[in-house]
C-alpha cells in the first residue's frame, strides 16, 4: 500500500533581488504580481487535493510527531512527520495574511495540526519588512509554522555583499534572535563555504562564532558556481577568486569536526541538527538499532520535509517552476510566474512536464538520495520504497564499492564511509 | 570539344588565407560557370573540415568557358591544389597537370614560405607564372612593394604583376586575359597512344573511385578499359567527363583535356596521385615522370576509447582509406590501450584531419598516441630494424646504432625574429645551413633539422614566438644517426607504453621532467595518490605526484533539482567514459598528446 503523500513543497518565485550565486527560479522586480500569484497558487493547492484521494488523515498510518522521535530511530519513510516547506525565492517577502490564505488551501493536503511547517527566511528581508520583525515571526508562529530556515550565508559583511546579499552579519543574528523570542523552537542556519575571498581559518572563526548562537539545525553548503549566474561570470573572468577544491576539503573537514564537538549530530552531507536529550540506547519499539547504529541514527531535529527527499518519498509541490515526486511520475511547473497564473486560471493544472519514471529510476534515486543520509539505505527502507531486495538488485555493485573503502556494508543495510562522504559523487554516479 | 590551342590548364599558388578561394569564385562567376543564384560562398571547398580550417585538402578541377577579347571561347580549366606542407607531393601533380599557373600573393602580408616553396616547384614543371597581388582593397596593402618583392625574389618581372582585389572583383577580367593570352596551350599528340596524369581522386559510393585526370597524349573514348601503369591495377571507365563544376558526362577525353574517369574501383590505393592511366586496349608503355606511391611519414596509435569499438575503427579507417592513398594503417597492440591500429600519416595536420573525421564522420571516440617518425635501427647482430612505435625499440644493450629522418626546412621571417628562430631551431637540434635576404626586411632561413622535432610542436612554437609572421616548408633530407634514447612513462609504477618516446639524449632529461609535469596537470585527480615518473633504460629521471582527491560530492540535493543533479552525475560518469582506464588508474585522451603541448609555457 502506497502511504497517502504527505508532504508539500509551495514555492515563492520572488525575491526583493536576485544573489549572485542563485539559479533558482526567482524573480526580482514582480512584487505587483504576487497578488494573482498567491490566488493561482491557493487554485492549484486545491486543484491538488481534488486529485488526490481523500482518505482521512488520520488514518492508522502512525504519525510520529517530532518531539516523540526518539533520538536515535532508525530512519523511515513511515515515521516522518507530514510536512511543508515554503521555499523560495524569498517567502519571507509574504504577508501573513498571504501564507495564511496559502496554508488554508494546503490543509486540504497535509494535516496542520501535526505537520512540520518551514519557511525559509531571509534576514535582509525579514528586517526590511513594514512591519517590526518580531511581530512578523510572532505571526508565522500563531500561523502554525514551527520552523524556520534563515539564509545568513557568511558572517563576513564583505562577502555577504560579492554575494548580493542584503543583510548584514549583525542583522543575521538580530533575526535570529528574534526568531527565538517569538518561540521558534526549531530554527535552521543556512551556510556557504568554498566563498569568495574565504580561508579556512576566517571559515572556521566563523563557525565558532555561530555555534554560540544555538540554532537547532545547520545546513553548510559547499558553493556551487552555477552557470549562467553573475558569480560565476566574474570568477570566469577572474575578477573574483574562489578557494580550490583542497581548501573547500578542508573548510567541510572544519565544519564536521567543530559541529560535532559542539553537540550537534550530521545526518545528511550538508545536514547536521542539535541533538537534544541524550537518552540511552534501547529497545525503542523501533526495534532496528543496534548498538553500532549510534552514528546512523536521526536527530530528532531533523528536517522532515527534507528526509522526505533523501527517503525518495512521494511529495506534491505547488507554485511556479516547483517540482514534485509521485512515483512513478515526476512533474515540473510552469517556471515563468505569469505562464503559471494563466495555466491555473484557465482551471488547468499548471504542470510544464511530467516525466515518468521506471522502476530502474525508482532504485537509483533511492540510492543516490538514501546514501546522502549519515544513517546510509536500510535493507528495510530500500524494500519499502522499491518492493525488492537491496541486494538482488545492487548486489554486485555494493560489494565493488564497498571494496574501494567508499562505502560499508551492515547488517542491516548500506552507508558511505567518512572517506565516502567527501567523494559522494564517486558512488552515487555509479547508480545512475 | 575545344581544340587544344584553346584549352588552357593552370593552377592557383597561395600561401593560405591569401585569397585563393575567393579569386577561384570569382573566376567562376565571371566565366558564368556558376550562376550567381547557384553560386555558393567558397565553391571548391566540399568538406566541411577544409573550410573550418581554411585550407584545402583535396585538390579539385573545374572546367570553365570563357571568351576572350580576341572574340574566341577558351576552355580553362583550373586545377586547385593543397597549401600545406604535409601535402607537397599532391601539390607537385596538380602542378605536372598545368602549363600555367596564377600566383597569388597578399598585398599586405608579401611572399611567404610556402608559397615560395611552391613557385619552386611550378618553375621545375616549366609553368608559365602570372603573378597577382590581391587583397589591395586593404587598409595594410602596400601593392608596389610586393610587386616589387616578386620580382626580386622571383625574377618575375614587375609588369607583368597583376594587382587584384578578388573580394571587389578589382582585376578578375585582367586575370582572365592573362590566363589565354600568357599561358601556352596543351600540346600533346592526340594520334599517340592515350596517356593521363592522376593528380587526385575520390571514392563515390555509385561510381567507385573517380581519378581526376589530366589527359596528355591520345583519347580516352567513354566505357574504354582503362590501365594504370604504376599500380598495374585494371578497370572499366565507368563514366567520363568534366566538372562544371559538378560532374558532366562527355562521350571522350582527349589530349590536353582535364577531367575524371569513374573507374568503379573500391580502393583509391589502386588509382594512386601521380601514377599514369592508359587504355588498356592501346597501352603507352612509358608512364609519365614523377611517380612516387603515397608514403607516410609521421606515424601514431590510435585506439578506440571503448575497446568493443575496435571493429567499427577498423571500419572506418578501411572507408577512409577508400579515399586517402596516403594514409595507411595496421593493427598493434598496447599493454596499456589494447587492440588499435598504427597508422601513417603524411605529416600532423594530415593527422589531425584523419582524426577529426574519424570522429566526426564515425563518432568514434579515439585515443591517439604521441606521433613518431620511422627510425632506422642497427642492431648488434646486423640486422636492420624499422621501428615507428617508441615501444618497439629493442633494449638498448642490442642497438648498435639508430638513424633517424632528417628534414631541410626553409623559414621566411622578418629578419626581427632571426634570433627567436635560432634559439628555437637549436633547441629542437636543427643546424643552420644559410640566410638570404629577399628585401632589406625579410630572410630566408634555411636548417636541416630531425623530421621528429618537426612533428611535435614546432610549427606552433614557429607562429608563436614570430607573432605568426614566419611561414615554414620542408622537404625530406635522408637519415642521419643520432644519440636516441626511449624514455618510457610510469603511471602508478606500471610503464605505459603508449606513452613511451624516442628523444635525443641530451634533451631526455628536460623533457622527462616537462613531461611528467604536464602529465600531473593533465590526469584528473583520483581517489588515491599517482606518482608519475619518465624513466631511461629503468632509470627514474623525473617525478610528479597527482595527488589524491579529497572531495567530490554534491553539497545541496533536494527534492526540486533531483533532475539535474541526476544529470550532473550521468555528465560526470560520461566524462569518465572519454578515459582510458590503465591499471587502475583514468587517463584522459589529451594525456597521450601530451608531448605535443611541452614547451607551451616557455612561449
Amino acid at each position: 500500500m502506497q502511504p497517502v503523500v504527505k508532504h508539500l513543497y509551495v514555492h515563492i518565485p520572488f525575491c526583493a533581488r536576485r544573489c549572485a550565486y542563485c539559479d533558482f527560479n526567482t524573480y526580482a522586480n514582480l512584487e505587483d504580481r504576487i497578488e494573482p500569484y498567491i490566488a493561482a497558487l491557493c487554485a492549484e493547492l486545491t486543484l491538488l487535493a481534488q486529485e488526490q484521494s481523500q482518505p482521512s488523515h488520520d488514518s492508522p498510518l502512525a504519525i510520529v510527531r517530532n518531539d516523540y522521535l526518539p533520538p536515535t530511530a532508525r530512519v523511515s519513510r513511515a515515521t516522518l512527520q507530514p510536512s511543508i516547506f515554503f521555499g523560495g525565492g524569498t517567502p519571507s517577502m509574504l504577508t501573513l495574511g498571504q501564507l495564511e490564505r496559502i496554508l488554508h488551501a494546503a490543509s486540504a493536503l497535509v494535516p496542520l495540526d501535526t505537520a512540520e511547517i518551514t519557511l525559509e527566511a531571509n534576514p535582509g528581508v525579514l528586517l526590511g519588512a513594514d512591519m517590526a520583525a518580531l511581530d512578523y515571526l510572532r505571526g508565522l508562529r500563531e500561523l502554525g509554522i514551527n520552523r524556520l530556515s534563515l539564509g545568513v550565508q557568511s558572517l563576513h559583511d564583505p562577502t555577504l555583499r560579492v554575494l548580493g546579499r542584503t543583510h548584514t552579519a549583525a542583522e543575521a543574528y538580530r533575526c535570529f534572535a528574534a526568531a527565538r523570542r517569538a518561540g521558534f523552537t526549531s530554527i535552521n542556519l543556512d551556510f556557504m563555504f568554498g566563498l569568495p575571498g574565504q580561508t579556512v581559518v576566517q571559515w572556521e572563526a566563523a563557525l565558532a562564532e555561530v555555534l554560540t548562537w544555538g540554532a537547532d539545525h545547520f545546513a553548510l553548503y559547499a558553493l556551487i558556481l552555477e552557470e549562467r549566474t553573475p558569480l560565476a561570470a566574474q570568477v570566469m573572468r577572474g575578477q573574483v577568486s574562489v578557494p580550490d577544491d583542497d581548501a573547500t576539503a578542508a573548510m567541510y573537514e572544519a565544519a564536521m569536526y567543530y559541529l560535532a564537538a559542539a553537540g550537534y549530530a550530521q545526518y545528511e552531507i550538508s545536514n547536521w541538527a542539535r541533538i537534544v536529550e541524550q537518552q540511552p540506547i534501547s529497545a525503542n519499539g523501533h526495534g532496528l538499532c543496534q548498538p553500532d547504529d549510534l552514528d546512523s541514527s536521526l536527530p530528532a531535529l531533523a528536517c522532515q520535509h527534507n528526509l522526505a527527499y533523501w527517503l525518495n518519498s512521494d511529495y506534491l509541490a505547488a507554485g511556479a517552476g516547483a517540482h514534485g515526486h509521485v512515483y512513478p511520475q515526476r512533474y515540473a511547473n510552469l517556471a515563468a510566474v505569469d505562464a503559471y497564473i494563466a495555466a491555473v486560471q484557465a482551471g488547468r493544472r499548471p504542470v510544464a512536464e511530467w516525466v515518468p519514471l521506471t522502476e530502474n529510476d525508482l532504485y537509483a534515486e533511492t540510492m543516490f538520495m538514501g546514501l546522502r543520509l549519515n544513517a546510509g539505505v536500510s535493507l528495510a527502507h530500500f524494500r519499502d520504497r522499491c518492493g525488492v531486495d537491496l541486494d538482488v538488485i545492487y548486489g554486485d555493485l555494493l560489494c565493488e564499492l564497498a571494496q574501494t573503502g567508499l562505502i560499508e556494508r551492515r547488517a542491516w543495510g548500506v552507508r558511505l564511509t567518512e572517506r565516502g562522504r567527501m567523494l559522494g559523487n564517486q558512488v552515487f554516479a555509479r547508480f545512475v | 570539344m575545344h581544340e587544344q590551342n584553346r584549352i588552357r590548364n593552370f593552377s592557383i599558388i597561395a600561401h593560405i588565407d591569401h585569397g585563393k578561394t575567393t579569386l577561384s569564385d570569382r573566376l567562376l562567376q565571371l566565366t558564368g560557370t556558376v550562376s550567381d543564384r547557384e553560386r555558393r560562398e567558397q565553391h571548391l571547398d566540399a568538406m566541411d573540415l577544409e573550410r573550418e580550417k581554411g585550407i584545402t585538402i583535396k585538390a579539385k578541377a573545374v572546367r570553365m568557358h570563357y571568351t576572350a577579347s580576341d572574340g574566341l571561347n577558351y576552355e580553362c580549366n583550373l586545377i586547385d591544389c593543397p597549401g600545406h606542407v604535409d601535402f607537397t607531393y599532391e601539390v607537385s601533380r596538380a602542378l605536372a597537370a598545368c602549363e600555367g599557373a596564377l600566383l597569388v600573393v597578399d598585398a599586405a602580408q608579401g611572399i611567404e614560405a610556402q608559397t615560395l616553396a611552391n613557385v619552386y616547384l611550378a618553375l621545375e614543371h616549366d609553368l608559365t607564372i602570372i603573378p597577382v597581388v590581391n587583397k589591395i582593397d586593404l587598409p595594410g596593402a602596400h601593392p608596389e612593394q610586393v610587386a616589387q618583392e616578386i620580382e626580386d625574389v622571383l625574377g618575375l618581372p614587375r609588369d607583368e604583376v597583376i594587382l587584384a582585389s578578388a573580394k571587389e572583383g578589382v582585376g578578375v577580367p585582367d586575370i582572365l586575359e592573362a590566363i589565354v593570352q600568357r599561358i601556352p596551350p596543351p600540346h600533346g599528340q592526340r594520334s599517340q597512344p592515350p596517356r593521363a596524369l592522376i593528380f587526385d581522386s575520390h571514392y563515390d559510393a555509385y561510381k567507385g573511385v573517380i581519378a581526376y585526370v589530366r589527359v596528355v597524349d591520345g583519347v580516352f573514348p567513354s566505357g574504354a578499359r582503362v590501365k594504370f601503369l604504376g599500380t598495374g591495377a585494371q578497370a572499366e571507365t565507368l563514366e567520363l567527363g568534366a566538372f562544371r563544376p559538378t560532374m558532366m558526362t562527355l562521350p571522350e577525353l582527349g589530349a590536353g583535356e582535364v577531367g575524371y574517369i569513374a573507374t568503379g574501383l573500391k580502393v583509391v590505393d589502386e588509382c594512386q596521385v601521380g601514377d599514369t592511366v592508359t587504355v588498356a586496349d592501346n597501352p603507352a608503355t612509358t608512364p609519365l615522370p614523377g611517380y612516387r606511391p603515397a608514403k607516410p611519414m609521421v606515424f601514431a596509435g590510435l585506439y578506440p576509447v571503448e575497446s568493443n569499438a575496435y571493429t567499427e575503427l577498423r571500419e572506418a579507417l578501411e572507408k577512409l582509406k577508400m579515399n586517402d592513398a596516403a594514409l595507411s594503417f595496421q593493427p598493434e597492440s598496447s599493454a596499456a590501450l589494447g587492440f588499435g591500429f598504427r597508422c601513417g600519416f603524411l605529416g600532423l595536420l594530415h593527422m589531425e584531419i584523419v582524426r577529426e573525421r574519424l570522429e566526426r564522420e564515425y563518432d568514434l571516440d579515439l585515443l591517439i598516441t604521441a606521433p613518431s617518425v620511422e627510425y632506422q635501427v642497427l642492431c648488434t647482430d646486423g640486422e636492420i630494424m624499422v621501428v615507428d612505435n617508441p615501444s618497439e625499440m629493442p633494449e638498448v644493450s642490442k642497438i648498435a646504432s639508430i638513424e633517424e629522418p632528417v628534414v631541410q626546412i626553409s623559414i621566411i621571417t622578418p629578419s626581427r625574429y632571426i634570433g627567436v628562430i635560432m634559439e628555437l631551431v637549436t633547441s629542437k637540434r636543427g643546424i643552420f645551413d644559410t640566410m638570404d635576404y629577399l628585401d632589406p626586411q625579410r630572410v630566408l632561413l634555411k636548417y636541416r633539422m630531425p623530421l621528429a622535432e618537426i612533428v611535435v610542436d614546432f610549427y606552433d612554437q614557429l607562429k608563436s614566438r614570430t607573432q605568426g609572421y614566419a611561414s615554414l616548408d620542408y622537404a625530406l633530407a635522408g637519415y642521419q644517426e643520432a644519440e636516441l634514447v626511449k624514455l618510457d612513462i610510469l603511471v602508478n609504477g606500471q610503464p605505459v607504453d603508449a606513452l613511451s618516446l624516442i628523444v635525443h639524449r641530451d634533451f631526455a632529461q628536460s623533457q622527462g621532467r616537462e613531461l611528467v609535469e604536464k602529465l600531473r596537470s593533465l590526469i584528473p585527480r583520483q581517489m588515491f595518490e599517482v606518482p608519475i615518473q619518465a624513466a631511461i633504460g629503468g632509470r627514474i629521471i623525473a617525478r610528479e605526484t597527482v595527488r589524491a582527491m579529497r572531495k567530490d560530492v554534491l553539497s545541496k540535493c533536494y527534492g526540486g533539482d533531483v533532475t539535474r543533479k541526476r544529470k550532473l552525475l550521468e555528465k560526470q560518469r560520461e566524462g569518465k567514459k572519454r578515459m582510458k582506464m590503465v591499471g587502475n588508474v583514468e587517463i584522459p585522451q589529451e594525456a597521450f598528446m601530451a608531448i605535443l603541448s611541452l614547451g607551451e609555457k616557455k612561449t
